[in-house]
Formats: C-alpha cells, structure tokens, sequence
C-alpha cells in the first residue's frame, strides 16, 4: 500500500507511531494520524495540543453518558512496545488512496492523508473535531486546495 | 450501583463502548502488573480473568518484559 506514498506521508504515518506510543496506546488509531497530522499541517487550523484536548473531552463525554467519571481512575500510560495498526487508521489510509484516486493524484502526500481520515462520518475523530470546533467539510474543501491541481 | 442508563443518542452509545474498551484495556494492564508484582503466576491471572494462560502472556508479557 505503502510504494505510492511520498517521504511526506511516509513521514505522517510514522509520527502517528510515535503518537500512539507516546499516548501508550497499543494500536494505531485513526486519532493518532490525526495527531500527527495538526504537528505539522497548518491547514487544519488547530495545533495537536487542541485535538488531544477534544479527543480526552470526547472520551469524557462518552464515559459520563454511562455514568463512568474518568477522575475516579488513576492509570498511568501504559508501556507500549510497538503500536499495531487498528482499522481505524487503515481505513483512513484506504481513504486517503481513494482521494488521491479520485484527484488524478499519482503520489499520496500528508493531505490526501488528511482526506482520508476526515472522510470518517462517524466515531472518535469527527467526534473530537466537533468539540474542537472544526468543521469537517470545511476543512476538506480547504485541504483540497491546498493539494492543489 | 453505576446507573448503566443507555445513551439515547447511538452515536453516543457507541462512542461510549469505545470509550469503555480502552479504559478496559488499561485497567488490564494496570491490574496484570501489580498482580504479577504481588507474586500471583500467570495462570492465576489468566483463571481471575477468565482467560487461557497463553492469552494473558501473549498479550501482557513482552510490555512488562519491556518495562522491566
């Protein structure tokens, strides 16, 4: 899947490993491209400090509708060896193929990544752009742009 | 008693039983190494989980290995 992918997006998959690990989670999950991705794309409008804010206030929220306060719990990070990839971050991955496809594009860059992982209607990422006050479709609509062609 | 009223949104439900799982995961691993710390074997971790032995060290040995 990898051979189509520019140094760019070789180097956002690989900032998302070191997210997962850094946040001790054992999978890779489509947050975690997300993550890497607000280090560095300025397109997204908000830094990684503000979306690991929305994604700890999206699990809060999640918790506390089933009557869970995240507070009563003190976990520290779990040591992680080698995060695996989840079907989350695959299918974004797949995603971002598709558009980059679809835009004629013969390399995949960050963006086309980014595509791909705000392409997701539902579960924790576009429930954490919500809260951080992104607006998705606008924010691809920019992105296109910013991919130019 | 925790109140396990279901979320009337299933947006919510389901975030909720995400949410759960990694908060799950991380009890688990939090509990397998204070367990195995106390002098408890694996196959009695494995048998307080209700799980094979084998996937309990499959899963847990190689990070507390790692962690030292």
């Amino acid at each position: 899947m990898f051979e189509r992918f520019t140094q760019d997006a070789r180097a956002v998959v690989k900032a998302a490993e070191a997210q997962a690990a850094q946040l001790g989670s054992p999978t890779i999950e489509a947050e975690h491209l997300l993550l890497a991705l607000a280090d560095r794309e300025a397109v997204i409008g908000v830094d990684r400090e503000e979306v690991l804010k929305a994604l700890e206030a999206e699990r809060d929220r999640s918790l506390a509708a089933v009557g869970i306060a995240v507070p009563d719990f003190d976990l520290p990070p779990a040591a992680v060896t080698r995060p695996r990839f989840a079907a989350s971050s695959k299918l974004a991955l797949e995603r971002a193929l598709r558009a980059a496809v679809a835009r004629s594009d013969r390399r995949l860059a960050g963006g086309h990544i980014l595509l791909g992982v705000l392409a997701a209607e539902a579960g924790t990422v576009p429930r954490a752009l919500a809260l951080a006050g992104v607006d998705r479709d606008d924010l691809r609509a920019r992105t296109q742009v910013a991919l130019g062609g | 008693m925790i109140d396990l009223e279901a979320p009337r949104d299933p947006a919510d439900g389901l975030a909720a039983v995400v949410a759960l799982r990694r908060l799950a995961d991380q009890l688990e691993d939090v509990e397998v190494a204070r367990a195995l710390g106390d002098g408890w074997t694996w196959s009695l971790v494995a048998e307080a989980l209700g799980v094979t032995r084998q996937a309990v060290h499959k899963k847990h040995a190689k990070r507390l290995k790692a962690r030292g």
